[in-house]
């Protein structure tokens, strides 16, 4: 137990030590981790989203709203309704009025209700919401009903084919680009804390000379070189983590004030998995750099 | 303690051979055996081959060729892990001290105490222990810089004996001390020597060695070109010019 005390203490003092005695080197590998784990943390969370709002947008796909001009009367509304449900394509159709409109917009979850309030009127069309039997027949019944004197023209309908193969490009566009971003800091911040590792060696040789010579084994010279370079990936981790643990709540919330029709949501189970990677990825910075660090010293 | 076999010296050398990989050849062919509790000077010029000799011993370099026995222990087959526990049981001491200038002199002591893991409760007394050996009580908070040069050896012949070494290097010792200091450090080894300790010092001190009247063994050109006990710094031939 003695020994073992030791050894831990010795270490990490040491590596204090030498954290304190070059802190504008400690301090820039401490920055450079902070900003790979916000980087990687950042592409986590964003593409999450990404696939959130492809999982929703999926099962809406098929469904369309249909919109009907406000001059519409209900009884034509429900003749079309009828007309429409007797295509052995379509599986129903509900209709949405002005108000069950108004009612479901107001549940979006980013909307202020005072806004709309200002609004006076009901700018929302009445609908028939359209669910067929087979997803590609979406395409042709978004063609007839356009044909339909009753169907509103600003916009007709909510069929938006691409949609989906959109947001999955943009999704792997942004994991691309992000990995590529990522994988080059972590080159830089591997290479940045194996400089941090040698200026701390540089600056201890006296002393590893002195307990090479007297019987240190090698793995008691090597831990506080070790250890130095857990504490920059910890520092590093646990400001990045800080920063997303608190940042994302808020962050989902800003976006979703600004795209109110896009389905964003926080997700507390996956932000844990989130901020456990970052501070396994900044150890494992730090532990990399910190053994690069060190490998050529041991061989002498 | 087991006796040690009467044939088998604490330190062997047979053939050594050391060549620098840029081509020196340090020492050719060096045979030599020192018995326990022996007191050996080594001599002869600079670049003679003195300080590959002592970096040999403690395997701070692999001869080239011969073997190296220490305590019936073949340093050529020594692997890199069990070199530390070598290095525990010689005790070292240079010419330029290697004391840490910011830690005092009882934390001088204590650290190789300290990295070579140590029970740390038998830390203290071990300290004071061997800094009594030396004679310097009441230093114990002083930082390197505050002590003369022979109180700066002395802190470092403290630090060489906290493993009780069964082989004691000295390599130079006297390199930067006033005769008079010589002189007490020289009487120290003498003491380390008497507790049975083997000791080996390198130095350029030819009145000391002549004056000590101890074994001499003197290396030129890499080679051993003399061996005696009772010996002076110089060959009888030579002194009587």
């Amino acid at each position: 137990m003695h020994r073992l005390w030791n050894r831990i203490d010795f270490a990490f003092s040491s590596a204090w030590q030498n954290f304190w005695r070059n802190a504008a080197v400690s301090i820039a590998s401490v920055l450079i981790v902070w900003v790979v784990l916000l980087a990687l943390g950042s592409l986590l969370l964003v593409l999450h989203s990404l696939d959130q709002i492809v999982a929703l947008e999926k099962t809406k796909a098929s469904a369309i709203s249909v919109y009907l001009a406000d001059s519409t009367p209900l009884s034509s509304a429900m003749d079309f309704k009828l007309h429409l449900e007797s295509d052995p394509r379509v599986s129903s159709v509900e209709y949405v009025s002005k108000d069950q409109a108004m009612a479901r917009f107001r549940q979006l979850p980013a909307l202020d209700p005072s806004v709309i309030d200002t609004l006076g009127t009901n700018p929302l069309p009445a609908s028939l919401d359209v669910t067929v039997k087979d997803i590609r027949d979406l395409g042709a019944i978004d063609q007839e009903v356009r044909t339909s004197p009753l169907v509103d023209k600003s916009p007709a309908t909510n069929y938006e084919p691409n949609v989906i193969d959109k947001i999955i490009l943009l999704a792997r566009v942004a994991g691309i680009a992000g990995l590529v971003l990522i994988i080059g800091l972590t080159g830089l911040s591997v290479f940045i804390i194996m400089l941090t590792i040698r200026t701390a060696i540089y600056l201890r040789r006296k002393e590893i000379e002195v307990m090479k010579l007297v019987g240190a084994t090698d793995w008691f010279v090597r831990w506080p070189f070790i250890v130095e370079g857990l504490i920059v990936g910890v520092v590093g981790a646990v400001v990045a983590v800080l920063i997303v643990g608190f940042g994302y709540r808020p962050a989902v919330a800003n976006l979703q004030s600004v795209l109110i029709f896009v389905p964003l949501a926080f997700d507390p189970s996956y932000l844990r998995v989130v901020l456990a990677a970052m501070l396994g990825f900044g150890l494992l910075l730090g532990s990399v750099g910190s053994y690069l660090g060190i490998r050529r010293f041991l061989k002498q | 303690m087991a006796a040690v076999v009467p044939a088998a010296p604490q330190i062997s050398l047979q053939g050594v051979q050391k060549t620098y990989p840029n081509g020196t050849v340090a020492l050719r062919d060096v045979t030599l055996e020192i018995p326990k509790q022996d007191f050996v000077f080594l001599v002869g010029p600079s670049g003679a081959g003195k300080s590959t000799l002592v970096r040999l011993l403690i395997r701070e370099e692999k001869a080239t060729a011969g073997s190296i026995h220490i305590e019936g222990q073949d340093l050529s087959r020594l692997k890199r892990r069990h070199l530390p526990y070598l290095r525990r049981k010689i005790g070292m001491v240079f010419q330029d001290f290697k004391l840490l200038p910011n830690l005092t002199v009882f934390q001088n002591v204590a650290f190789a105490l300290r990295v070579t893991e140590g029970a740390l409760r038998h830390l203290k007394p071990k300290v004071e222990e061997v800094l009594s050996i030396v004679g310097l009580e009441g230093k114990e908070s002083k930082y390197p810089d505050q002590l003369s040069g022979g109180e700066q050896q002395r802190v470092a012949i403290a630090r060489a004996l906290v493993h009780d070494p069964r082989i004691f290097l000295a390599d130079e010792p006297t390199g930067n001390l006033d005769p008079a200091t010589s002189w007490e450090i020289i009487q120290l080894l003498l003491q380390i020597n008497a507790r049975g300790t083997t000791v080996l010092m390198a130095t350029h001190n030819r009145e000391i060695v002549d004056v000590m009247r101890r074994r001499v063994v003197a290396i030129e050109g890499g080679q051993i070109v003399r061996d005696e006990d009772a010996g002076g710094y110089h060959a009888p031939a030579l002194e009587s010019h």
